[in-house]
């Protein structure tokens, strides 16, 4: 019998991530040039949604990840475990990873998906930009799973 | 970068446009209508975001182009998973998918959390893909698809799906689930050496390897809940006759495996079946022990179970089984009397063709042929209701 379950599942959430990151990317980028973009506005507020429940339980997981060191997370799925573990070891990569995201507790991302302030807009693109990354590379994975090479 | 961004978001949109209209030509089935929608749904989304990349190529901002390509990725990934896979249901539809299709409509709509979540049929392994984010396939060797014996797996998979819609309160049981086994797999004398070091790397791989095991071990119960006799009986032999690895794999294997061994499985369903007072339990046994000798097989799973994990593991299939509530098959459901489509329920045609199958071989195509032809004239006026109210 086929386990393909994981994989889509995990592809699934990981695709709504980087479209969520994305749009509010682009929308922050453009606002602070000026820009109104308000055809955006209603996925923006979809987007602000979607982040601001993913960080706030996987603020969780991940602290739970540190905790673990090798050991495993209690019911917790394969994929969105090795999602928290990943974050856990980008937070040591200092070279590569070096935004509030990973150098600050997530909740301090959070605080700066509603901010207002200019500078706040930019420390959230850059943390937007190194999220996209990791998710990028994590997804990976499903993605070889579910679709064969060419 | 722009230009190349302009190119692939053009040729994205061709071809959502190629698989809109192919999609379109499909007759409108009753079975297939909510899942058809979604796809129309799909593409349409899809084309409004490949025109939002496109509007805001225009604005020629270079601070945006890393955005744009990340997104036309996505784009991109979610289309081929449209195209190769979410709109296989549709393009390869046969009259002989209604079957089917009608069986896991009957699945969805008996569960209040799966009432009216589109789902589709696909070729292949026995397999679900429960994301609720997307329509519901499920997959089935061609050939299985045209007769009974069989469907029963779908109520396995089922289970996957019904996993997913409690998934918080299943993981918190997973979860107590894997401190019970850590707690068992711990060693009585601690020591500090390299060998307690490799051995703790041990237990948390079998610790590790559970979250997946116990999910399949639920929806094994879910199947034999809904289904009875017909549920095990379809599960043995569908499997018993899958050569060695059904019955033992070496410890390298097992490790983040995503089945228990099939004889574990086989182990755990009698004691269940067992448990519910049916008779197939000492045969389902009786009949992978016999298969086993004669391989020279013996039962090793190189700690990753062991028979004082028993009692955990059936409490927590029982707990996630009460969470998760699945159809529970009746006294009725087993009845040795024919199948009545006025009367009787999906679960007893399925039990009523194992029965035959088992008992009366040479009469089984016959029957079956002409069982088919009944349900799915019995279910047809519901399923044009469906059509009309959707």
């Amino acid at each position: 019998m086929s386990t393909e379950w994981l994989a889509i599942q995990s592809f699934q959430r990981s695709q709504d991530l980087l479209a969520a990151i994305n749009t509010l990317s682009i929308h922050t980028k453009l606002k602070m040039n000026e820009h109104t973009d308000e055809e955006r506005a209603e996925s923006v507020t979809e987007a602000r949604e979607t982040l601001t429940s993913f960080l706030k339980g996987f603020e969780q997981l991940v602290e739970r990840a540190e905790q673990a060191g090798d050991g495993p997370l209690l019911g917790v799925d394969p994929r969105t475990s090795q999602l928290a573990r990943s974050f856990a070891h980008a937070r040591r990569e200092r070279r590569r990873f070096r935004s509030c995201l990973f150098r600050e507790p997530i909740s301090s991302t959070v605080d700066l998906l509603i901010s207002t302030d200019e500078t706040d807009q930019q420390t959230l693109v850059e943390c937007l930009s190194e999220l996209r990354t990791l998710v990028e590379e994590h997804v990976q994975t499903d993605t070889a799973r579910i679709f064969r090479d060419f | 970068m722009q230009d190349i961004l302009r190119q692939s978001n053009l040729d994205l949109l061709r071809e959502i446009t190629q698989l809109s209209s192919v999609s379109a030509t499909i007759p409108a089935t009753a079975e297939l209508s909510a899942y058809q929608h979604w796809v129309t749904e799909a593409c349409s989304s899809l084309r409004q975001r490949a025109l939002q990349n496109l509007r805001d190529l225009e604005l020629s901002r270079d601070d945006i182009l890393d955005d744009i390509l990340s997104e036309t990725q996505v784009l991109t990934a979610f289309f081929r998973l449209c195209n190769q896979r979410l709109a296989a249901p549709l393009l390869r539809y046969r009259p002989s998918d209604r079957l089917c299709l009608r069986i896991v409509a009957w699945l969805h709509d008996h569960h209040t959390e799966t009432k009216g979540i589109p789902a589709g049929l696909s070729d292949g392994e026995f397999g679900v893909w429960p994301e609720l984010r997307i329509p519901i396939v499920y997959f089935m060797p061609s050939s299985r698809q045209r007769g009974l014996l069989y469907m029963p797996l779908f109520f396995h998979e089922f289970g996957h799906l019904l996993y997913n819609s409690h998934k918080k309160e299943l993981d918190e049981l997973v979860s107590d689930l894997q401190k019970e086994l850590a707690d068992w797999l711990e060693p009585i004398t601690q020591r500090n050496d390299l060998y307690a070091h490799q051995d703790a790397g041990t237990r948390n791989i079998i610790v590790e390897t559970w979250y997946e095991w116990a999910q399949e071990l639920f929806c094994d119960a879910v199947g034999l809940t809904i289904g009875g006799p017909c549920f095990a009986n379809a599960f043995s032999m569908y499997l018993r006759m899958g050569g060695r690895d059904r019955f033992h794999q070496p410890r390298e294997r097992l490790a983040f495996s995503e089945h228990p061994v099939a004889w574990l499985r086989i182990r755990l369903i009698a004691e269940r079946v067992r448990q519910m007072g049916l008779a197939e339990a000492d045969k389902l046994e009786t009949e992978w022990n016999r298969i086993a000798a004669t391989m020279g097989i013996t039962e090793e799973y190189f700690g990753f179970y062991d028979d004082r994990f028993l009692p955990s593991i059936r409490q927590t299939i029982d707990d996630m089984l009460t969470e998760a509530s699945p159809y529970h098959f009746s006294a009725m459901d087993m009845s040795p009397s024919a199948w009545n489509p006025e009367s009787s329920s999906l679960v007893h045609l399925l039990n009523r063709a194992w029965s035959i199958f088992l008992n009366d071989p040479a009469s089984y195509d016959s029957w079956e042929e002409q069982a088919i032809s009944t349900f799915l004239a019995s279910t047809g006026a519901a399923n044009d209701e469906r059509t009309q109210t959707y």
